[in-house]
């Protein structure tokens, strides 16, 4: 057995005797599992409810009596966003969005019904998953087992002795932190479980979950090399401690709530009611379909007739009111994807803020690997907010198709008298959601954590050496 | 007092102290201006929208009034509510961070649109506020503990504890001086930023009152805490360790705990619900005799009984009714949903009995009206005002009045209710008790303290 075992066992030893160590790593280990069955079953039923929700709502929506198509425009449908398998790993922004869309004529509305405006404050405090324990309480344990690893060979003075016998500091450190990275390893274990099991359990997941575990490896692998760095540089165990829990402090809670805060203030999100605002304005300076006098739309009244060869619109082959809804309806979610996109990349501009203090706190970017990995980003709340608007408008317009070609222009006098068989509409609303599993948003966040990696292990080299120069 | 001078001399000395609350001053401060900033910006906002709100409304006035009927006008015109923040809201920004702050509202069905949510991003909801209230449950405690923790082990570890213990005015009492001062001084470091930020945003007495006392409270808890577990025998280390897992446990573990525990034994998914039923049951109306709509209707409201029967065609008064009657049919729902939000801030407000973090948390977002109750009240305050509003169109609905200019500006506007939060005193009550328990039962430990141990 080479020095290094040999040492990393020793201090193992040493950890095993320590009756609060071990209970601290027990109690994470079992808060962990906790954590990990907690939102396991959070997902499941969240999953469950929603899907529910949504067979519901396509069974009434393709159950609708005979109607006149412009009502089931205003009928509308819901979609519900499902949480991603991994959102039981890390649910990210899963409880800070609607998940209830409701899609109608004319109108963009919101995602409903998050959890962030039906709790208490309480939520504020965090969420019990796997990913939070690993972000938030792992590394605070990683110090407390470790920051004496080699500051208390040195305060014992055994230090001297190890190296008089011909232990070089390189495998001291070496040793230490293995035995360090083996704690990390029993902390990490449950959570790869976790994620072993969700990505065996769901098709096309495996690589997201390897990816995560691969993150969260990293991610202590930072802590270990800071801890033992920290260790050996300095003095005493205490002054290890104490700078070690400022470190937690300022990576953990201060930096990734002060960089948002500072990313909000550069950066500003107009309110819902201004857009509104914004877009009907926008929509009556191009024309009003209501009014017959409307340049946008006579002109297009004679575009359509013109199309058609004929001079008068009940010559048509189609009700024109059904084509007229179509262009309302074109101007309209036009108007809304410029908006909502608009809105998006003020949002992404905000993170990229946020993304800048990756390099004051590995947090940070551990937090938008996470999510971005998991799918439980904004990036991916983007594309269900997206993808619901563009099944909005196929909706509505294969609506108001059904209206220009079912129903003819002298029968169609009201929208209460007037129907068309309800078999038109089965199978019309049903929607499903592709979510993106290219993880692209990841990638800053997955150089910044390498790159704290790197300085955090680089930093064990002279701390190495002033080990060695110290007890000569 | 001369002891007082001296101990706080010794404190001047210890550059570690003097940079830590210098520090926590800075922190406090800058949250305090965080905050302050964020509430000016958001009643910049309101004075925009008011403005923005305004021209819409002329707007509306001039192509809606052409037909002189209310129902179109009441059909398309948005009125505006809002939600100020409170004077105190700089501290505590709570859920106004995606609560909508302002909400339009038309005379429709009210539970399609009460529910309308803001645009955030949510990942930086997610990561949370900087603000004072962050400072004190997450950082106050942190500070508390590196300048506590090793006031007795300090001494040990000098060598110089069987001498202070011999001294006159030595013993429990030079530990509870020390400490006092020292959670004092992170008292005043909190506090001082915060009396500013009541300067300038013209918060009233009673609200820096409750401020103070719960700073108080919490800080006092953490102090008598840190004395309880720092009058021991064990290393400054030990200490150390063991007060960091308190906070990590009482802070960031317990309440999550208790938010998975909450969310699963008090489900509120009958907001889902409502609205699937509420548009079941309007958009149901249009299959169903409007004659059978309108008495079903009058069965609720028998004052328009007697009024003019449904023409062979459209309606208004019958779109209006059928809308209402929506908003009836899931008044259980409501109640059930609205039921189920109240148990969940409940529960957290007991919780903050044994979690101080959560309790000071609860009373500093109840004064300052930022949290689920306040929230709540916002929507009643718009339901309100929407009844408010139906109440004004029926008439011309229902009595067929032609509806003009001097109609459309009588139009009520939503003006926000006197905010009368009071002191939150039950909170308070709670976190002065477990303020005292660990008081108590720090300066019981510090009666204690053995001359020897492990240095």
């Amino acid at each position: 057995m080479n020095i290094v075992h040999r040492i990393a066992i020793e201090e193992w030893r040493l950890m095993r005797r320590d009756r609060v160590a071990v209970a601290g790593l027990v109690l994470l280990v079992l808060l962990t599992v906790t954590a990990a069955f907690t939102a396991w079953d959070q997902r499941r039923s969240a999953e469950a409810e929603r899907s529910h929700h949504q067979s519901q709502v396509d069974q009434d929506f393709d159950t609708q009596p005979d109607r006149h198509p412009h009502r089931m425009v205003h009928y509308g449908h819901f979609v519900f966003r499902a949480p991603g398998p991994l959102a039981a790993f890390d649910p990210g922004v899963d409880a800070f969005t609607g998940h209830t869309l409701f899609l109608e004529g004319h109108r963009q509305n919101s995602a409903n019904f998050g959890d962030v405006r039906q709790s208490s404050l309480l939520l504020r405090f965090g969420q019990l998953t796997p990913a939070f324990v690993l972000q938030v309480l792992a590394p605070l344990l990683l110090v407390f087992i470790g920051h004496a690893v080699v500051a208390r060979e040195r305060e014992s003075g055994t230090l001297r002795v190890l190296l008089a016998q011909g232990v070089r500091p390189a495998q001291l450190v070496a040793g230490k932190a293995l035995a360090l990275a083996g704690v990390a390893g029993i902390v990490l274990l449950p959570a790869l479980v976790a994620l072993a099991a969700i990505g065996a359990s769901t098709p096309g997941q495996g690589g997201a979950a390897a990816m995560l575990a691969l993150g969260y490896t990293v991610w202590l692998a930072i802590w270990v090399a800071g801890i033992v760095a920290a260790s050996a540089w300095l003095r005493r165990g205490r002054d290890a401690l104490l700078v070690l829990l400022a470190a937690w402090t300022a990576f953990v809670v201060v930096v990734p709530r002060l960089a948002p805060e500072l990313a909000l203030a550069r950066t500003a999100l107009p309110t819902r009611f201004e857009t509104d605002i914004a877009i009907a304005r926008d929509l009556s300076a191009i024309g009003d379909s209501h009014n017959p006098d409307d340049p946008y739309f006579s002109g297009f009244r004679k575009q359509v007739l013109a199309k058609y060869g004929v001079t008068r619109i009940e010559d048509l082959p189609v009700n024109y009111k059904g084509l007229v809804g179509m262009e309302g309806e074109r101007l309209t979610s036009e108007l809304f994807a410029r908006y909502a996109t608009e809105g998006f990349e003020r949002q992404e501009r905000q993170l990229a803020a946020v993304d800048g203090f990756a390099w004051l706190s590995p947090t940070v970017a551990l937090r938008r690997l996470s999510m971005a990995v998991a799918g439980t980003d904004l990036r991916q709340y983007r594309r269900f907010v997206e993808q619901a608007e563009r099944h909005r408008y196929t909706l509505v317009q294969h609506l108001n198709r059904l209206q220009a070609e079912q129903l003819a222009f002298r029968d169609d006098k009201s929208s209460r008298d007037s129907r068309i068989a309800s078999s038109h509409w089965h199978g019309a609303a049903d929607f499903h959601f592709d979510p993106d599993t290219s993880w692209r948003g990841a990638a800053p966040a997955a150089g910044a954590l390498a790159l704290w990696l790197l300085v955090w292990s680089a930093v064990l080299v002279p701390a190495t050496r002033r080990l060695g120069k110290e007890t000569r | 007092m001369n002891t007082v001078v001296h101990e706080a001399r010794l404190l001047w000395r210890s550059p570690v102290s003097v940079v830590a609350l210098m520090l926590l001053f800075a922190l406090s401060s800058l949250a305090v201006v965080l905050g302050l900033r964020e509430v000016a910006a958001q009643h910049d906002t309101l004075a925009r929208l008011a403005v923005l709100q305004e021209q819409d409304l002329a707007a509306q006035a001039r192509s809606r009034l052409a037909k002189r009927d209310a129902g179109t006008v009441a059909y398309y015109t948005a009125q505006a509510t809002w939600d100020p923040p409170s004077a105190t809201a700089f501290l505590a920004l709570g859920l106004r961070d995606a609560a909508p702050g302002v909400l339009r509202v038309r005379a429709l069905a009210l539970q399609a649109q009460l529910h309308e949510g803001e645009t955030f991003n949510p990942e930086l909801v997610l990561a949370g506020r900087f603000d004072w209230a962050f400072v004190l449950v997450y950082l106050a405690p942190l500070f508390l503990i590196a300048l506590l923790h090793d006031v007795v082990s300090g001494e040990r570890r000098a060598g110089r504890l069987v001498t202070l213990m011999a001294l006159p005015g030595g013993g429990a009492r030079l530990w509870l001086r020390r400490a006092g001062l020292r959670a004092a001084l992170v008292f005043a470091a909190l506090v001082l930023p915060v009396l500013g930020g009541a300067v300038v945003s013209g918060m009233p007495v009673a609200a820096v009152a409750t401020v103070l006392c719960a700073t108080a409270a919490f800080v006092v808890f953490w102090a008598g805490l840190a004395l309880a577990i720092g009058s021991g025998r064990g290393s400054a280390a030990a200490h150390a360790t063991a007060l960091m897992g308190a906070w990590a446990v009482l802070t960031l573990l317990l309440p999550t705990l208790a938010n998975a525990a909450l969310s699963r034994a008090v489900p509120v998914r009958q907001g889902v619900e409502l609205m699937l039923a509420q548009r079941q049951a309007v958009h149901g109306a249009w299959d169903v005799p409007p004659d059978e709509t309108m008495a079903r209707f009058f069965r609720t409201h028998p004052e328009w009984r007697d009024t003019a029967p449904l023409p062979a065609g459209f309606h208004w008064k019958w779109y209006f009714a059928f809308q209402q009657l929506g908003d009836e049919h899931v008044a259980d729902r409501v109640a059930a949903y609205r039921a189920g939000l109240e148990t969940r801030q409940r529960w957290t407000e007991r919780l903050g009995w044994v979690l101080p973090g959560v309790g000071v948390q609860a009373a500093l977002h109840r004064q300052a009206g930022t949290d689920l109750t306040a929230q709540l009240a916002y929507q009643d305050a718009v339901a309100g005002y929407h009844a408010r509003l139906r109440g004004f169109f029926y008439p011309y609905l229902f009595d067929d009045v032609p509806f003009g200019e001097a109609d459309f500006a009588a139009q009520p506007r939503f003006s926000p209710p006197a905010t009368s939060t009071g002191m939150p005193v039950v909170p308070l009550a709670g976190l002065v008790l477990i303020g005292a328990v660990a008081a108590g039962l720090g300066a019981r430990a510090a009666g204690r303290v053995k001359a020897r141990g492990e240095g």
